[in-house]
């Protein structure tokens, strides 16, 4: 065997030691937020003194958590929804056009990747004042939909550049026009783009806060926002209850995600689409 | 229409198409505007042109500080980060059981960070878990401040970040041949050397672009330390807060955003130039 084996191993097996550490510590914070919702007490105190349901019943039973919920969710599905179809169709756009221009504007999509979000919480507020459309609806949509467009353009782009030509032709040729052919073989053929880019702009939407709190108005603060204000206001165990209840939904999102498209989206997003949806792939 | 004229069509398909990038060139152009707009507002607070929201800040020791903090704990964390990161992204590479790896590292990671933040609240206050154990086990007397420091804003940040490394590092180690490695081995090279001489260089690229995002990511965080540091010994990101929310100074948090933005570029851009040359070089 190699030299030096046994000065190496201790370093080694410390190596992988950490490795391991690290990923078991990760989910730490997140099952001492568990733990304490089960909380009977009236404060915070850990460990608490006795246990009970009692902090479920009262966020599921408050108006104001319900509603911010609601809103929570609504905004993330209208940018779920708008972020996908303005990345699809500009994967569409730029699909044929020279090489040079297509980078030059995927450079401008990933742009909002590089600013710092403090910075970018200012640009935006004052962009949505000029635009009257500052602390409502809308105004958070066009932010969060900026936000999430570095990481919804690029599954599409990929997986339109990876369809097979010939099946495009193919339906030409056998008279199909352009509407049908996006229609009937493009469109069925991005299904896994398009399942990613509507997945990863949901969850950013919807877990959001660090630029979100600069762009809320009272009317439409998001759930994270409203966790984000309680806290530092006080910390009790309803907002561990209503913190579990997201943790809860994130996982049951990355189930989701596992099972329809894979986790490898993360790890090759740049150059394979994923292994269990591999389009034909035409080598160049 | 024309379905006979296949040029026709053709060149209609063309300029129609090219059309769909408007949406998302409408959202870059929001976003931009909207830096336009403070970068004019942070150097024409009073309608005309001056340095003095500059000097003022560059004067006064007590934001100089800040500043200094902001870059600090972003480097630390980014140190951090990688050490921590690295040795999991390594496991993950050669775990058979990926997937399932990759859904513990991806779920703590896609949870709302005000509710991580939430967490580490529990954990590290003064009577919090980490206290109160070390006190059960004879171990302290009086609790060790780890909040409301930049101990706690550097705990929350590497946790909120260190996936984000583990990704990004992840994701070029998964390119690089295994077989290269096994070469090494076979050749007699030992353990630290194939990791000095084969295994780190090819994942540089991947360690450039971690160390940017998380460097980015920490200059620019709010809700982490405002939460986990308290108002006094703040970052940037913390005291532009401040200065929408109590002081309702809008030109001086300009000022401070367009100043984050020059320091995070500053610290970001010579390690992403030198991953783009690594990547074109390799051919990626």
């Amino acid at each position: 065997m190699a030299r030096g084996n046994n000065l190496e191993r201790p370093l080694g097996n410390a190596f992988w030691l950490l490795g391991a550490v690290v990923l078991a510590l990760l989910p730490a914070p997140l099952l001492v937020v568990i733990w304490v919702s089960f909380s009977g007490d009236n404060y915070l105190i850990v460990p608490p003194s006795q246990y009970s349901l009692r902090w479920y019943a009262e966020f599921f039973s408050s108006a104001k958590w319900l509603q911010s919920l609601g809103i929570s969710v609504a905004l993330a599905l209208v940018v779920a929804i708008a972020t996908t179809a303005i990345s699809l169709f500009a994967a569409l756009a730029v699909e044929k056009v020279k090489p040079r221009a297509r980078a030059a504007f995927e450079f401008l999509v990933l742009l909002p990747l590089i600013f710092p979000h403090a910075a970018m919480a200012i640009a935006l507020r004052a962009a949505n004042t000029d635009l009257k459309i500052n602390a409502t609806f809308i105004g958070l949509v066009i932010a969060h939909i900026i936000l999430s467009v570095p990481f919804c353009y690029r599954p599409i782009a990929v997986n339109l550049r990876k369809l097979d030509p010939a099946l495009r032709e193919a339906a030409m040729s056998l008279g199909g026009g352009p509407a049908y052919t996006l229609r009937k073989v493009v469109l069925p053929l991005l299904r896994p783009g398009i399942v990613t880019s509507l997945w990863f702009s949901f969850i950013i939407s919807f877990d959001e806060v660090n630029m979100t709190v600069f762009l809320v108005g009272t009317q439409f603060a998001t759930l994270p926002v409203n966790i984000y204000a309680h806290l530092a206001d006080s910390a009790d165990p309803l907002i561990a209850a209503i913190s579990t209840f997201l943790i809860f939904v994130t996982i049951a999102l990355v189930v989701v995600l596992q099972r329809t498209v894979g986790l490898q989206v993360f790890v090759d997003m740049e150059n394979r689409v994923s292994e269990k949806v591999k389009p034909k792939v035409k080598p160049r | 229409m024309n379905h006979d004229d296949p040029t026709l069509r053709i060149t209609r398909l063309f300029t129609d198409r090219r059309l769909l990038a408007i949406p998302m060139l409408l959202m870059i152009a929001i976003f931009l505007y909207g830096f336009v707009r403070i970068g004019f507002e942070s150097f024409t607070p009073k309608g005309e042109f001056t340095l003095d929201l500059y000097t003022e800040f560059l004067s006064e020791p007590v934001y100089v500080r800040v500043l200094v903090r902001t870059v600090w704990v972003a480097v630390v964390t980014t140190c951090l980060c990688l050490l921590l990161g690295y040795p999991v992204a390594m496991l993950l590479a050669r775990s058979r059981h990926r997937d399932l790896l990759l859904i513990l590292l991806i779920s703590p990671w896609l949870v709302s960070v005000v509710v991580r933040t939430f967490g580490w609240m529990i954990l590290l206050g003064n009577r919090g878990a980490i206290n109160l154990a070390l006190k059960d086990l004879g171990l302290i007397e009086t609790p060790i401040k780890m909040m409301f420091n930049a101990t706690g804003v550097i705990i929350g940040l590497v946790h909120v970040l260190v996936p984000l490394m583990v990704i990004c590092v992840l994701s070029v180690l998964i390119q690089a041949e295994k077989q290269l490695e096994e070469a090494a081995t076979s050749l007699g090279a030992s353990p630290v050397q194939t990791f000095a001489r084969v295994i780190w260089p090819l994942s540089l690229p991947g360690v450039y672009l971690g160390a940017s995002l998380t460097l980015l990511t920490s200059t620019g965080a709010i809700v982490t330390p405002l939460l986990l540091g308290g108002l006094r010994d703040g970052m940037l990101g913390t005291q532009i807060y401040q200065e929408i929310f109590s002081m309702f100074n809008f030109p001086r948090a300009a000022a401070l955003a367009i100043i984050l933005l020059v320091i995070s570029f500053l610290l970001v851009l010579p390690l992403l130039a030198h991953e783009s040359r690594m990547r074109r070089k390799r051919g990626l």
